[in-house]
C-alpha cells in the first residue's frame, strides 16, 4: 500500500512527533546536530572571526567596528615586501613535496610490494617519532648539526674535517620540512601503490614494457591518487609550517606563518595578521582546487 | 600422430621455493600451433610452471627451450610469448583501445598503425569498433575477456599462455567462451598453452592434455587417451566420477575382487600385477537383463537416481560399495528404486591401473 | 596558524559566554571567585614551585598563562579579558604609562604594600617610580624580578672589557658579520637596533632617524648567523657557532651560566645614545587587574611572593634565573648559593643596573617594528 493512500490525521500523531515536524527536524539532521555544533563552534566560528578581523581597523581589537579594506591595501602596497614571505613559503612547500615524492616512492614501493611482514615493523618505526613533539625533534637535529655537535664532532674526530654551514640556512629548513612530513607523504603513497594489482604490473612486463615503462605507464598512473593526496597533505602542512624555519633555519628566512605570528604578537596588529591568514588560506585553497580539478580523481580511480 | 616441430621444450625443469619443490623434473615438448592444456588440482604446480614458461620465474634447475634456444633467464618482456591472467590484468586507467595497443606502444609502433591493428583485433574478437574509446571498467565480463585476448594477440606472440582465465566466469558464458577460444586458436594458428583445474574445460578445447600432480607431470596425451587410458588411479579419478574396484591377480588372466566377490575379465594389454584397481566409467556401466549380456557383471540394488538433463545417474549399492551408473535418458532404467538389478560392462570399456 | 585559531577561539568563547552568562552566572560566579585566581605573566610565576604552595594554602584553583612579550599580554586585557585575569606581570613602563591610564589595572593599598619596598634592594625605595602612577599618588604594582638586558658575549672570544668598551659598535664592525646571532625578541631588538644606529630609542624619531634605523636593521639581520630563542642562542654560543648575540642579559644567559658555562655573560656597554647610560634593563611590575569580579586572592598572592623563601623560589623558578628586589633582605639573600649568585652575575649587577636605562615605551614602535620585520625578510636566505 502506498503512503498516499493513508488518511492524514494530525490529531493522531503523538505531540512530540508533531513538535518535531513543526521544527522541520527529521532524525538525520537531529542526530548530526552535535557534530554540526562542534563544527560550527570549533571550525566555522574561528574562521569567521579571522575573516571578520581581516576587515577591521588596523591595530584595533574591535571586531568589524568599522569595516575597512585597509589591511589588504597594506599587504598589496608595492613597497610592502610581505609577498617575499609568501613566495618563500610556497617555494619551500613545493621543494619539500618534490623531494618527499622522490625519496618516499622507493620506500612506499618497498612497504607495499617488497618488505612483506617487515612492513609493519618499518611502519611502526616511522610512526614512532610522531609521538614526540615536533619542536623536540627539531631541537634534536639542531644538536646534531650544530658546530661541534654530533655530526660535526664525529666528522672532525674521524676525518679532521667538519661540516660547512648547514644549520640556520634555507637548506636546513627544507631538510626539516622533509624530515617532519615524511609520514604524510609516505603512507598515502604506500596506500596508492598497494592499490596497484601485482598481476597488472606483471602483465605490463609480459606485454613488453621495460621496468621504466611499467613505472611510467602502469604503476605511476595507478598509484597517483595516493601520491596526489600525499602531495596535497604535505604541501598544505609545509606552507603552514613555522617551527622548521625558526628552529632549524634560525629565522634565516621569514616564512609567511612567521609574519602572521609577528603580526599577532610583537606588532599586535591582529587585523593585519588575520588578513595575511585569509590570503594564505585563499592561495592554498586555489592551488588545491586547481590540482584537484586538473587531475580528475574519479577517472584516475577508474570509477568512470 | 602429429609430427609438427616442437616450439617449446622443457628438460628436467624444476622449481623450488625454500625447501618446497613446486615443480619437479618436468620434461615436455609442445608442438607448434598446438592447444596444450595442463590440468591439475590447486597446488599441483601448474601455475608456477606456466610462470616459468612466461618468464616471470626462473627454473631452479633444468632448461626451457624456445625454438631450441635456452630462455631460462630471459625476462618476460623479451620473450615472444604472452600471458592471459586469471584476473585478466587489464589496465583499469586505460581505454579498450589503449589496452590493446599497449604492447605495440611498448615496441614503439606508430600511433596510426597501432590504432589500425587494434580495430582489426576488435573485429577478430567480435567486439564493436565503438568499444575502442570505451573504458575497460565499463565492459562486461565476456567483453573484458575478449579485450584481454585482443591485447595478447596485438604483438603477434608465438605462444599464448592462459592462467585459468575462465574460472571466475559463470557457467553459461564460460561454455561459450571455451568454444570461442578454440575457434580463435584455429583461426590464428598460434600455440596456446592453457592451465585449468577443470577437466571439462581441458577436454573441450585441447589438442593434448598434461595432467599434473604434486609438481610432476603424471600423464600427457590427447583428451581421448587421457580419458580412456588414464595411467593411474589419480588421473582416472581426476577425469571425473569413476567406479574403482580393488582387485588382485586371479586365475587365467582374470582379476578377483578384494572388497567384492567376483571374477573380472580384464581389458587387453593389461600389465602384470599382484594388486591393482579396475576403473569403470559410469557411462560404461549398463543395466543387464541377463548375465550373458556383458563380460563382467555385478548384482546390487538401485539406491537413488539423479536427473542430469540429457542423462540420468543412478547409485547402485553392491555390498558395501556404491557404483555410479550413467545412462542417456532414452536408455533410462525402467524399474523402481530398491529393486535388485544386474549391472555390467565389457572388458574393453575398463582400465586397469596399478597405482 | 594554530595560534591564531586558538586565540580567536578563546575570544569568541569569551564573547559567547559574555552574551549568555551575565544573568545566570553573576551571583554564583562572584562567590566562586573566592577560590580562584588567574595570572597573566612571564614564565616563572606560572611554575608549580611558586603556585602549588599557594594553591594548597588557600585550597584554590590558580591558573597562570605565560607569554613572552608585553604587548600581547596588555592587548589581551584591551580585547576584553579584564574579567578573566586578576594579576598581570609585565615590564616596568606599562603600568603607569598605559594600563592605569586606560583603566586596565587597579591601584594597590599603599599602606599595605609600601613597607615591602622599604625592604628591597637600594634603588627600589618607596615611592619607586615605575610602581607609581604618573602623578605619584597611586601605587600600581609590586617590583620583584629585574635585570640588565643588552647583549651577551662568550668572554672566551671577546673579553668583558672589550665588549663593554666597543658596546653597540660590535654590530657596526663589518668584520663581525656571521659571528653573531639575534635573540627572537622583537620589541627589545627595536631598542637595540636604534642603539646600534646611534639613536636613543625612547624618544620621538625623525624620518632621518628611521632611515638610519632601517640601514642598521638591514645590516644586523644580513650579518646575523641565526635568529632564535634563548635555548638556541645559548647552544650556539657554547658550541662556537656564534661568539655573541643581540638582546640578552642575566635573564637569557643565566641558564647557561648555571649549567657551568660562566664564559657566557650578559654585557652592559659603557656608553650609548641614551644620555648617561650604556644599555637597557627591565623591572617587572605585577599589578592587579581592574576585574569587575576581582579575586580576593590577588592581593594575597602579591604578599605571598614577598616572603624571602618565595622570592628566592621566584628568582630560581624553572626556565631562567633572575635577581629579585627582595635580595635587599638578608634572610632572602642568604638563600642564594655561590653558584646561583654567579649565574645571575651578582658581581657586576649593581654597576650594570646603574649603567642601564630602564625599559621604556618607544613612541613610534609600530613603524620601527614594520621596518625591522621588512629588513629581516629582505635578509632572508642570505
Amino acid at each position: 500500500m502506498g503512503e498516499a493512500a493513508l488518511p492524514r490525521d494530525d490529531s493522531a500523531t503523538p505531540p512530540q512527533a508533531a513538535a518535531r515536524r513543526r521544527l522541520g527536524l527529521r532524525a538525520g539532521p537531529l542526530y548530526s546536530l552535535p557534530m554540526l555544533t562542534l563544527l560550527a563552534v570549533g571550525f566555522l566560528a574561528p574562521l569567521i572571526a579571522v575573516i571578520g578581523f581581516s576587515f577591521s581597523e588596523p591595530r584595533s581589537f574591535d571586531w568589524l567596528a568599522e569595516p575597512t579594506l585597509e589591511n589588504y591595501r597594506t599587504i598589496f602596497d608595492p613597497s610592502n615586501t610581505v609577498y617575499l614571505s609568501f613566495l618563500w613559503s610556497l617555494w619551500f612547500a613545493f621543494l619539500s613535496v618534490l623531494i618527499l615524492a622522490v625519496i618516499c616512492y622507493p620506500v612506499a614501493y618497498g612497504l607495499a610490494k617488497v618488505f612483506g611482514r617487515w612492513s609493519m615493523v618499518i611502519t611502526l618505526l616511522l610512526v614512532f617519532p610522531l609521538f614526540i613533539s615536533e619542536n623536540v625533534r627539531l631541537y634534536g637535529w639542531v644538536l646534531f648539526f650544530i658546530k661541534a655537535g654530533v655530526l660535526d664532532g664525529t666528522l672532525r674526530a674521524l676525518f679532521d674535517a667538519g661540516i660547512g654551514d648547514f644549520l640556520f640556512t634555507p637548506e636546513a629548513i627544507v631538510f626539516g620540512l622533509v624530515y617532519v612530513y615524511v609520514p604524510f607523504m609516505l603512507f598515502p603513497m604506500t596506500l596508492g601503490l598497494s592499490m596497484v594489482p601485482n598481476e597488472v604490473v606483471e602483465a605490463a612486463g609480459d606485454l613488453g614494457a621495460s621496468r621504466l615503462q611499467v613505472f611510467r605507464e602502469i604503476e605511476l598512473p595507478l598509484a597517483i591518487p595516493g601520491i596526489i593526496i600525499g602531495s596535497l597533505l604535505t604541501f598544505v602542512l609545509a606552507v603552514g609550517a613555522i617551527a622548521e624555519s625558526k628552529v632549524l633555519g634560525g629565522q634565516s628566512v621569514i616564512v609567511i606563518t612567521h609574519d602572521i605570528e609577528i603580526a599577532f604578537t610583537y606588532s599586535q596588529n591582529w587585523p593585519l595578521g588575520a588578513a595575511l591568514a585569509v590570503l594564505l588560506m585563499l592561495v592554498i585553497g586555489v592551488l588545491v582546487m586547481t590540482v584537484l580539478r586538473y587531475l580528475d580523481l574519479d577517472r584516475i580511480l577508474g570509477r568512470r | 600422430m602429429d609430427e609438427r616441430p616442437s616450439i617449446l621444450e622443457l628438460v628436467g625443469v624444476t622449481k623450488q621455493f625454500g625447501g618446497l619443490t613446486a615443480v619437479d623434473h618436468i620434461d615436455l615438448k609442445v608442438r607448434e600451433g598446438e592447444f596444450f592444456t595442463i590440468v591439475g588440482p590447486s597446488g599441483s604446480g601448474k601455475t608456477t610452471l606456466l610462470r616459468m614458461l612466461a618468464g616471470m620465474e626462473t627454473p631452479t634447475t633444468g632448461d626451457i627451450l624456445l625454438r631450441d634456444r635456452v630462455v631460462n633467464e630471459l625476462p618476460a618482456n623479451r620473450r615472444p610469448t604472452c600471458m592471459v591472467f586469471q584476473s585478466l590484468a587489464l589496465f583499469p586507467h586505460k581505454s579498450v583501445g589503449e589496452n590493446i595497443e599497449f604492447p605495440l606502444k611498448m615496441r614503439g609502433v606508430a600511433r596510426d598503425k597501432r590504432k589500425a591493428r587494434a580495430l582489426e583485433l576488435l573485429d577478430l574478437l567480435r567486439l564493436p569498433q565503438s568499444y575502442y574509446a570505451r573504458n575497460v571498467t565499463q565492459c562486461s565480463g565476456g567483453e573484458r575477456q575478449r579485450v584481454a585476448l585482443a591485447r595478447a594477440f596485438a604483438f603477434d606472440p608465438e605462444i599464448l599462455f592462459f592462467d585459468e582465465p575462465l574460472s571466475a566466469i559463470d557457467y553459461k558464458l564460460r561454455k561459450t567462451l571455451e568454444k570461442e577460444l578454440k575457434d580463435i586458436h584455429k583461426e590464428s594458428g598460434k600455440t596456446f598453452m592453457y592451465i585449468t583445474h577443470s577437466l571439462e574445460e581441458a577436454m573441450v578445447m585441447s589438442d593434448r592434455i598434461g595432467v599434473m600432480r604434486a609438481g610432476r607431470l603424471v600423464q600427457v596425451g590427447t583428451p581421448e587417451e587421457i580419458y580412456t587410458q588414464p595411467r593411474d588411479r589419480f588421473v582416472s579419478e581426476f577425469m571425473g566420477e569413476v567406479n574403482v574396484i580393488e582387485v588382485r591377480k586371479g586365475a587365467n588372466g582374470h582379476a578377483v575382487g578384494v572388497e567384492l566377490p567376483g571374477d573380472f575379465v580384464l581389458p587387453g594389454g593389461a600389465v602384470p600385477f599382484e594388486t591393482a584397481h579396475l576403473v569403470v566409467r559410469p557411462e560404461s556401466l549398463r543395466f543387464l537383463a541377463g548375465e550373458g549380456e556383458a563380460e563382467n557383471h555385478l548384482r546390487g540394488t538401485v539406491y537413488n537416481e539423479y536427473a542430469l538433463g540429457s542423462r540420468i545417474q543412478y547409485q547402485v549399492r553392491v555390498g558395501e560399495k556404491v557404483f555410479i551408473v550413467e545412462r542417456l535418458r532414452q536408455q533410462a532404467y525402467q524399474g523402481g528404486l530398491d529393486q535388485e538389478v544386474l549391472i555390467g560392462w565389457d572388458a574393453k570399456d575398463s582400465v586397469l591401473v596399478t597405482d | 596558524m594554530s595560534f591564531t585559531r586558538r586565540d580567536f577561539l578563546k575570544t569568541s568563547a569569551a564573547g559567547a559566554a559574555a552574551l549568555s552568562a551575565p544573568a545566570l552566572l553573576a551571583g554564583p560566579a562572584r562567590a566562586a571567585r573566592e577560590k580562584e585566581m588567574n595570572i597573566l605573566c612571564w614564565e616563572g610565576y606560572n611554575s608549580a614551585e611558586v603556585l602549588d604552595p599557594f594553591r594548597s594554602m588557600h585550597d584554590a584553583t590558580v591558573k597562570a598563562e605565560s607569554l613572552t612579550n608585553d604587548p600581547t599580554m596588555i592587548n589581551r586585557l584591551r580585547a576584553g579579558e579584564t574579567d578573566v585575569w586578576d594579576l598581570i606581570n609585565v615590564n616596568n613602563p606599562w603600568a603607569r604609562k598605559v594600563m592605569y591610564p586606560e583603566g586596565l589595572i587597579k591601584p594597590l593599598d599603599r599602606a599595605t604594600f609600601e613597607p615591602y619596598f622599604e625592604k628591597m634592594l637600594p634603588g627600589f625605595e618607596p615611592p619607586y617610580k615605575w610602581a607609581m602612577s604618573e602623578d605619584g599618588s597611586e601605587l600600581l604594582g609590586i617590583a620583584q624580578r629585574f635585570g640588565p638586558y643588552s647583549f651577551v658575549v662568550n668572554t672566551d672570544k671577546i673579553s668583558k672589557a672589550t665588549a663593554e668598551d666597543q658596546g653597540w659598535d660590535l654590530w657596526n664592525d663589518p668584520a663581525n658579520a656571521g659571528r653573531y646571532g639575534v635573540l627572537e625578541s622583537d620589541d627589545w631588538n627595536v631598542f637595540d637596533i636604534f642603539l646600534i644606529a646611534g639613536i636613543n630609542p625612547f624618544v620621538e624619531h625623525s624620518d632621518a632617524d628611521f632611515e638610519a634605523f632601517d640601514a642598521a636593521a638591514k645590516k644586523v639581520f644580513k650579518g646575523a648567523k641565526l635568529v632564535g630563542d634563548i635555548a638556541t642562542m645559548n647552544q650556539a654560543l657554547i658550541s662556537g657557532e656564534i661568539d655573541f648575540h643581540l638582546t640578552g642579559g642575566t635573564y637569557s644567559a643565566s641558564p647557561a651560566r648555571y649549567d657551568g658555562f660562566p664564559e657566557i655573560r650578559g654585557i652592559t656597554p659603557l656608553t650609548s645614545a641614551i644620555p648617561g647610560k650604556g644599555g637597557v634593563a627591565w623591572i617587572e611590575i605585577t599589578s592587579v587587574v581592574n576585574n569587575p569580579q576581582l579575586s580576593p586572592l590577588a592581593s594575597q598572592f602579591l604578599e605571598y611572593v614577598q616572603a624571602p623563601e618565595m622570592a628566592h623560589t621566584v628568582a630560581f623558578a624553572e626556565g631562567t634565573f633572575n635577581p629579585v628586589t627582595q635580595m635587599g633582605q638578608k634572610e632572602c639573600f642568604d638563600l642564594f648559593t655561590a653558584d646561583q649568585l654567579e649565574a645571575i652575575q651578582w658581581d657586576s649587577l649593581e654597576e650594570d643596573m646603574a649603567r642601564s636605562a630602564e625599559y621604556d615605551i618607544v613612541p613610534d614602535y609600530d613603524r620601527a617594528l614594520d621596518i625591522m620585520t621588512a629588513a629581516k625578510r629582505e635578509a632572508s636566505g642570505g
